[in-house]
């Protein structure tokens, strides 16, 4: 008997939903064994609960298959270790920790605030000197976040398209392995450049800092690590940020009332952010590999059994919100799962949140009369990629 | 209310120190947790309950109180 298949978010017949499947595996934790895209078979969890406790035992349950191997074809079997979003334990730990301080710190991100807020400005100011419908996706919130992560790495804008490339490639479903080594491979040869480069002559910026960081430690940090990381924060630094402005704003200026809200009060846009990425994040799941038989949500798995967490259904469950289905940008910011759990918490999103803040502030000041040049149902969504959003998003404010 | 961490296993992500400021801080080596007060006032008792919530390696816990 073939299983009944993963759902996946289908934004051209539900905008902002997570599928309706969801509401009743949820509501009675139940676990169901699925076939995802890629072929293999995993139990799928939905409620808060449940995703919560995979995400946050990492002991019980590896993240060594790759995170989104149910969905991305790229993800080989036994792939590099070098790669720290496949790493368990303490490995994971040392890595984690020459993170830290350069992209989590709370004064280090106070200190990179002006950086964002001029880069937003900049962006503003040439959107509303551009014609109209604006393309906003490419020309605004990509321009915006591309800017950040590569100012904060040292990537001067001449190379900045190798991050572009390089996403396209890892986040596009149906890429497989050895096209996405090429099409990496010019984005790494330029970092490993860069690192030697900044151990000759280091500067401010995070490649720099985590060099001088880790040359203390017992064990610095290697070439191919640093390449590792700062790659990792390059491409998933801007695609899956720009996604969440632009998928952010169509939530915003779509669901009735929200965007006057922000608006009348732009210091809403703080409890803005974690509500949008409450609702609207990481549609297709994260998988997960139980390391041992275990028992979860009631349920006998066994050692190697995978796991798909659903993100935006837990997010939604009565459990966490009884009006979860509902957005509201004034909901008082509490847990929720959309930047993940556990140790493999999104290492970014700090910085997320803090572009996310600035750019809604500041549209929200400067261009109130900001709004979506289409119909939502003419909107064109990205199909391909596991960063869901809209593919481009035309506006206006006159 | 009184607060404990783990530094062992805090991976320095910096909630805490983002929701209850007058609370919990971060080293400047290694972004981990420190804690500025075990038994803070009851005015922050909702942001160390949400600092709790948000802390992703479930570093920080409540101690039962004397």
């Amino acid at each position: 008997m073939s299983l009944p298949a993963l759902p996946m978010p289908a934004e051209d017949e539900r905008p902002f939903d997570p599928p309706p499947e969801y509401t009743e595996l949820r509501a009675g934790r139940r676990m169901v064994r699925v076939a995802c895209p890629t072929g293999l078979d995993a139990w799928l969890v939905s409620d808060y609960a449940g995703v919560r406790e995979v995400l946050g035992d990492g002991r019980r349950f590896s993240t060594r298959p790759g995170l989104a191997a149910h969905v991305l074809a790229s993800y080989a079997e036994d792939g590099p270790i070098d790669n720290f979003t496949r790493m368990d334990g303490p490995e994971h730990v040392r890595i984690r920790r020459n993170f830290a301080p350069q992209v989590t710190h709370a004064r280090r991100l106070a200190e990179l605030r002006p950086m964002v807020e001029r880069i937003t400005d900049e962006a503003i100011t040439r959107m509303l000197a551009s014609p109209q419908p604006y393309p906003l996706h490419s020309q605004f919130s990509t321009a915006v976040t591309t800017a950040v992560i590569a100012e904060l790495i040292g990537v001067p804008p001449e190379q900045r398209h190798l991050l572009h490339q390089a996403a396209t490639a890892l986040f596009d479903t149906s890429t497989k392995a050895d096209e996405l080594r090429e099409a990496l491979t010019p984005l790494y040869t330029y970092l490993c450049e860069a690192v030697a480069t900044r151990r000759a002559q280091p500067g401010d910026d995070v490649l720099s800092r985590m060099i001088e960081h880790s040359a203390d430690s017992d064990r610095p940090l290697t070439d191919t690590e640093l390449t590792e990381m700062n790659a990792a924060l390059l491409i998933a630094g801007f695609d899956t940020t720009a996604s969440m402005i632009t998928y952010g704003l169509v939530a915003l200026l779509n669901i009735p009332g929200e965007w006057d809200k922000l608006v009348a009060d732009p210091s809403t846009a703080a409890s803005a952010t974690e509500e949008l990425v409450r609702y609207l994040s990481v549609g297709a799941g994260l998988l997960r590999q139980a390391t041992e038989d275990t028992v979860l949500n009631g349920q006998r798995l066994k050692a190697g059994d995978y796991v798909v967490v659903a993100v935006q259904a837990a997010n939604r469950d009565p459990a966490l919100h009884p009006d979860g289905d509902d957005f509201d940008i004034t909901r008082k910011p509490g847990a929720h799962l959309g930047f993940g759990h556990g140790a493999h918490a999104c290492v970014g999103q700090q910085i997320a949140r803090m572009e996310l803040t600035t750019v809604l502030r500041a549209l929200a000041t400067r261009v109130p009369a900001l709004r979506v040049a289409v119909p939502l149902n003419e909107i064109s969504w990205k199909k391909d990629s596991v960063v869901r959003g809209p593919a481009e998003l035309p506006v206006a404010w006159t | 209310m009184r607060v404990a961490v783990d530094r062992d296993h805090c991976i320095g992500a910096g909630s805490c120190a983002m929701t209850a400021p007058t609370v919990f801080d971060q080293d400047a080596e290694e972004a981990l947790v420190i804690l500025l007060t075990d038994s803070p006032p009851d005015s922050d008792q909702d942001a160390v309950r949400q600092a709790i919530d948000r802390c992703p390696a479930a570093v920080i816990r409540l101690l039962p109180t004397k």
